[in-house]
Order: C-alpha cells, then structure tokens, then sequence
C-alpha cells in the first residue's frame, strides 16, 4: 500500500467506501455488531493481543464509527493477526463477535484480490491444493523435515517406509501417503459442483492464478475419469 | 447443595448447583429448526431410539441428545494425516462396546480449514459443503460425528445461518439439488469428545491402570466451547459448571487427577494461520502461554487435547523451545487417545504415538504400561506388512 507524507493510505476514497458499504451489507453483520460498550472484555482475553497490534474492541469500534477509512486501516495486515478462536464473541455482555467481522473483511480482501492476501496465502498453497483439488487437508507426505525443521528431529519419521506405516493403520480409509484420508472421485466431483455454483473457485482465482490452473487441471482429470 | 471441593489441585472436580447463564438470553435453534421442519422447508436427521442417546445439559441449561450408535463418522482432514491414532482410538472403543458405525470414502472436509478458509471460501460454499456431508449421513440412516472442532464450530454456525437465512437455504437447495442432494440440517451438531464426556462411565469401566498418581491438564479447543458456546456441554459436577465439562470429565472418571492451571482459557497458539505464516507467535505462545504453565503451576504428567490443531500445535513445538532455555516438556495427546491407553489399547498399533514429537514413554512408564514390547510387535508387523501380510484393520471396508 502507498501512503502520503501524512501517513494516509492512498486508494481512491470510492473503493474505500465499497467495502465499507460491501462489509456493512453483509447478511451477518448485524448478528456480528451489536451495541458495543468499549469495556474491553473482548481485547483483555484476545490470544493475539499478547502478541500483535491486535485489538477486537478497535475492530468493533471501527466498524460502529461509519467512516471507511478506518475501516479501510485494517484491511491489511490488520485483519490477518487476528487468531479466530473466537474468544472475544464468547465473553462478550452484549454478544458481538469481532472474529465474525474478521472473517467478513477477509473474505472482502481475499474476493478483491489485495496483495497482503496473496502474501498471507502464499505459504498455504499446498492445503488449498489439497483441499479444493481433492477434499482434503494435511497429507502425511506433507509432513516432511524440509518444511518443519523447527519441529525437530522425529519429524522426519514420515520420511521413511511411509506407505508401509500408513499401511499399519488399521482404518483402511487412511491408508494411502498422499491424502489424509481416500476420497472416492465422486465425492470430490460434488465437491467441484458445489466449488462452482457458490463461486469458490472464481475466489481461489482471484488470489492465486497460477494455483487456480494446477486445481483446474486436477479437476478436469478427475471429472474426465 | 453448597460447593463441594475435594481436589487439592485445583476446581475440575468443584461441584456447585449454580446453573451457568452467563448473562445469555438466547433463542433456542433447535426448537426453530423443528418449526421449519414442520413448514416443510428443511428435513432434520433425527436423533432415533436406534442412536442410544445420551442427554447432556449444554451452557444455558438446554438439553442436548447425543447419539452413541449408529453413527456416521465425520473425519478430520488435519488429524488424520498427522496423528492417525486419534480416529483409531475413537473408533477402537466403539469396536469394544459393540456399537454400529461407518467410515467411508465418500466424505470431504467441512473446508473451514483456518476458520472459513482464511477468507477463501463464503458462506454458501461453506453451508453447502456442510449439508453434503450430513446428507450423506442422512441416506445412510446414521447420525454425523464430528472429530474435528473447527469443524464442529463452522458445522453449528452454519446450522444456524441456515435456520435463520431463507436466502441461504434457498441457494443452497439449489446447489443440493443440482448434486442429486437435498437440504438436511442434523438435529443437534456433536462433536466426539461430547461422545467420549457421555460414554466416560462406560468407558471407565474398560480400564486397566490405575491412575490416580497421574497429574493432567485438559487444554479445551477454542473451536469446540468458545463458539455457539450455548450448544457445549456444561455439567454441574464439573468445575461447578463454570467452564466446559468434556475432556475433563472422562479424566475424573478414569480416576486421573486433573489439575488446574493459570491459563486454561487461553488458545493453544495454532492462530488457524500463524502456525505456518507466523511461527514464531505460535512457538512462543506454546511455551509461554500453555507448556510452562501446565508444567510449573501443575507439574503436568499429560496434557490432554480435543481437538487436531491443539495437538499439533502443542506437541511440535517443544522442541524448539529448548533452543531458547524453555525446559519444560509435557506428552500432548487428545482425551480418547488417553482413554484408550488407559483401557489397554496397543501404543503403537492403536494409539500411534509414534507418531508424536514429544516424548510419551515416561507417562507410559507412570502408568505401568509396557511400550518396549508394543514397539517390538509393532515393528515385526511392519515387517510382515513389507513381506505382502495384510492389515488387521478395525472393520470391514467396503462392506459387502
């Protein structure tokens, strides 16, 4: 993002105010904002306020004061600290949840395409492959010491007679190296349908193209077999 | 009733007749759910006299009817390729009590990985996916078990998006019917440790060890109590019903002592993205903010889980935390997984610890069981499976 020599963000005031208008209009919102007494519950329980500039009481904040430019600060990074846990919905007195507006101003960033989503996105490319190509998540060949040396050295277990221990697993369904589990191609063909019709994979394009045409092959192959 | 502490370790086993509102007033989902049921604008899987039910008071009092049988199980896409013994163990004890279940191919995650794809999917594509997978549980006249927590907390909150939404339910009945499905919303969403909270007494009977000099501390999953907490189990009996009773209350009927420690509200540091995109937040909040805890104020022989990402998060990383002079080091493994060693289960061929980082062979040790010769049987199984031997696998797949 490019800032002024007042530190002001510069993005026509037009599209701040789309998502502004974009957030507010969604179908949750309103079951997400409530009234908001600034007690700060919320940010005195928030996992990520330990760690981060992160605080949900300012999301909530924000998003009651109708001006889109300061919703238009967190759209960044801001909104990327935030953990999900959903601490800050269950405590609450007046039951907002500022990890449900998060996930609203996720979604907005990731549809739009803005660079710190495809940042954030980057190192996930292997599970949204996984997960939109095959229904899947976490494969045992993905758990490998190039990837997690901080894990230390017993990671590298899976490395070794793989198929054979995933063999010894006495689920025949998690028998297999390269998913967490064997989906039938059917189920993955539902998956695609659903994938389409909800605009899913137009929001994977969106954020990573490259990915997009790997998961399109995929999805070709198993919708041809 | 006045409050009754007996446990010198802290408040798991507190019991008080305190009935927890926390200040909710909050319209029951279940009750408008059957309403639309009898409009005809959604069909329910029900919870039948076949299930075996189980009723479990929730937060605010609610009753919650949680199917023991006939049941249809709901995997997680991040537990089974990391730690396969947490579905065996599960699945393991149903084999020992006789109970009816399938686990099958044609499952796909609830793709709320991260919480709702970190922004990668929508409401209707989750809702959708979500009604997929119950609609298979449904033509199969089972009832959906859920073992992933993001999962059992996308899976409630779509629940209730679709009840209170017609738009939604109207577009995703659309997209249901272009898959040959049709809208089904499953009478009450379960996860498996609500299973394991309602079958503790059954599965206490099992047991083989004698626990009582085991120290645990219970780390409840975010996803499993924090959202749509008014549909979590809460017990009486349990800390005086203050917080969550899962996961606890099978450790106090396995006659382990759970003790407390200053930070059990707090997430286990996975974040739902920092553990890949900032790592250094996820370590450091393992250590900080949960291990050295549980291990200082508890002196921890066990931390017990609920949920894939807890486990993960807190059995990788101790590792790295020695680099940084934490020395504190606790076996992470979820509540069925203990449940089951302490019922016999194999270590090695059931339980899988293999699997996990962080060295489980003193806990093991502690409670008398014998992991040396496990290990040795699980290896010259392995040897037979090179040789071409066939797996003894916990049921018959596909069945005849």
């Amino acid at each position: 993002m490019e800032y002024d020599e007042n530190g002001v963000s510069i993005v026509p005031a037009e599209l701040k105010k789309d998502i502004f208008e974009e957030a507010r209009k969604d179908f949750r919102y309103e079951e997400y904002v409530r009234g908001c007494l600034n007690c700060g519950v919320c940010t005195g329980g928030c996992p990520p306020h330990r760690f981060f500039d992160f605080s949900p009481r300012i999301v909530l904040q924000k998003m009651k004061s109708k001006d889109p430019e300061l919703i238009w600060t967190m759209m960044d990074e801001y909104v990327w600290a935030c953990f999900q846990c959903f601490t800050c919905a269950m405590i609450c007195p007046f039951l907002n949840s500022p990890g449900g507006v998060i996930a609203i101003l996720r979604e907005i960033a990731v549809r739009r395409g803005f660079e710190s989503a495809k940042k954030v996105l980057k190192p996930y490319s292997r599970v949204l492959l996984k997960l939109t190509a095959y229904g899947n998540q976490l494969s045992p060949d993905m758990i490998q010491p190039d990837f997690f040396p901080d894990w230390g050295p017993h990671i590298g277990y899976a490395s070794t007679d793989l198929a054979v221990k995933r063999k010894a697993i006495p689920m025949p369904t998690l028998q297999v190296t390269n998913l967490a589990w064997d989906v039938a191609p059917e189920t993955m063909k539902e998956l695609y349908d659903i994938f389409d019709e909800a605009g899913v994979f137009k929001i994977i394009e969106s954020v990573d193209p490259s990915l997009y045409e790997i998961i399109q092959d995929i999805v070709d192959d198993v919708r041809s077999s | 009733m006045a409050i009754e502490i007996s446990n010198r370790l802290g408040l798991a086993n507190v019991k008080s007749d305190f009935i927890h509102t926390a200040g909710r007033k909050l319209e029951d989902i279940h009750e408008r759910l059957l309403e639309l049921e009898a409009k005809g604008e959604v069909k329910v899987i029900h919870v039948k006299e076949e299930n075996k039910a189980i009723e479990a008071e929730t937060l605010l009092g609610w009753k919650k009817k949680i199917p023991t049988n006939k049941l249809w199980h709901h995997k997680s896409c991040g537990q089974c390729g990391n730690i396969p013994g947490y579905p065996v163990s599960l699945l393991w004890f149903m084999n020992q009590m006789g109970l009816e279940y399938v686990d099958e191919r044609n499952q796909t995650s609830c793709t709320a990985w991260n919480y709702h794809g970190s922004g990668t999917s929508n409401p209707v594509g989750l809702a959708a996916v979500a009604v997929r997978n119950w609609h298979r549980a449904y033509e199969l006249g089972l009832f959906p078990l859920f073992h992933c927590a993001t999962t059992f907390g996308d899976y409630k909150e779509m629940r209730n998006l679709l009840v209170e939404n017609k738009e939604l339910r109207d577009e995703v009945r659309r997209i249901m019917h272009k898959i040959g499905r049709e809208l089904v919303i499953p009478e009450y969403i379960v996860h498996y440790s609500e299973w394991v909270h309602v079958m503790r007494f059954e599965i206490a009977k099992l047991k083989k060890y004698d626990l009582s000099s085991v120290i645990a501390t219970v780390h409840p999953a975010c996803h499993t109590y924090k959202m749509i907490p008014e549909d979590c189990i809460y017990d009486k009996d349990i800390y005086a019903g203050k917080r969550t009773a899962v996961s606890t209350g099978v450790m106090l009927a396995l006659g382990a002592q759970v003790a407390d420690y200053s930070t059990w509200y707090d997430c286990c540091g996975f974040g739902f993205r920092h553990i890949l995109t900032e790592r250094e937040a996820s370590r450091s909040f393992v250590m900080d903010r949960k291990i050295r805890p549980m291990v200082r104020e508890a002196n921890s022989d066990v931390c017990i889980t609920q949920d894939t990402g807890c486990t993960t998060t807190l059995d990788k990383n101790q590792w790295i935390g020695k680099a940084m002079g934490y020395t504190e080091q606790v076996p992470v493994m979820s509540d069925v997984m203990f449940a089951a060693l302490a019922c016999g289960a194999d270590v090695f061929k059931i339980v899988q610890l293999q699997w996990h980082t962080t060295d489980w062979r003193p806990l093991c040790e502690k409670i008398g069981i014998d992991w040396k010769k496990s290990e040795e049987e699980y290896n010259a199984y392995l040897e037979e499976l090179k040789a071409g031997g066939k797996t003894v696998n916990l049921y018959e797949y596909p069945k005849s």
